[in-house]
């Protein structure tokens, strides 16, 4: 993911790139997302969230949808 | 329960169970110490050991560190640099080499993977943090910056190119 000053950079960098736009996510919401992952990634007991633990991550935050699921199978064969 | 005001911040979801997580803090196993001493190292260095020096560092044998550091990326908390299982490429949020994503902690530089891993530095050291960044497409510097355990805002977007189920396909390119 790639950070970007505006919704217009985003759609240059993607007719640049040759590859569709796909969501976009407020630093608010990233924040919320490096703080569920990473806050106790110092500790014994810290682990990667498992794919169901990230569904229900993702909502929490207001991501929703296949493009947010890791056992999405339509993304299969997507770049 | 704690007199702290909390109302206001936001609290992450809890996790569910998973069989990795039953792991008693007093007697951890080999690969939880290696976990443990990889990450309080980069935190206190922001370098990534090597397994050599991990082995060193804890006075256990090559091999048995080296078949940790390959359970710890079996498990998606380590990725080790192609070709060189010995060397760590990213320790989510931190990288074993130089990005784009350089976070200053207390006079400290650190490196992330992305930016989303660049928030995960200040949240993982639960401190604050300036991370001069930039427009992915012209260039243009951005600087985030967490404060008080938020980000200031900032004007800006984060686009993910690439769905969550194929995150780890190329986890470098992601």
């Amino acid at each position: 993911m790639l950070l970007f000053r505006s919704e217009e950079t985003v759609d240059r960098w993607c007719a640049a790139q040759q590859v569709p736009r796909r969501p976009l996510v407020s630093l608010e919401q990233l924040w919320r997302l490096a703080v569920v992952w990473y806050e106790n990634r110092l500790t014994a007991e810290s682990r990667r969230p498992t794919p169901q633990d990230m569904v229900g991550i993702f909502a929490s935050v207001g991501l929703e949808g296949p493009f947010w699921d890791p056992a999405a199978d339509q993304w299969a064969g997507a770049s | 329960m704690s007199k702290e005001d909390t109302s206001s911040r936001w609290r992450p979801p809890s996790l569910s169970q998973g069989r990795e997580a039953i792991i008693h803090p007093m007697t951890p196993d080999l690969e939880t110490t290696v976990k443990l001493h990889i990450y309080r190292t980069i935190a206190e260095t922001t370098k990534a050991p090597s397994a050599a020096e991990v082995a060193r560092d804890l006075g256990a044998g090559d091999p048995e560190v080296e078949a940790a550091f390959g359970r710890l990326y079996g498990r998606r908390l380590l990725v080790l640099e192609p070709g060189d299982p010995t060397r760590i490429r990213m320790a989510p949020p931190f990288s074993g080499i130089e990005t784009a994503f350089p976070v200053e902690v207390r006079g400290r530089r650190y490196y992330a993977n992305c930016v989303w891993d660049a928030l995960g530095v200040p949240a993982a050291l639960h401190e604050d943090a300036v991370i001069p960044a930039s427009d992915g497409f012209s260039g243009e510097p951005i600087t985030l910056e967490v404060r008080d355990g938020r980000p200031v805002p900032q004007e800006c977007v984060i686009h993910f190119a690439v769905p969550a189920a194929r995150w780890w396909h190329d986890i470098v390119y992601t």
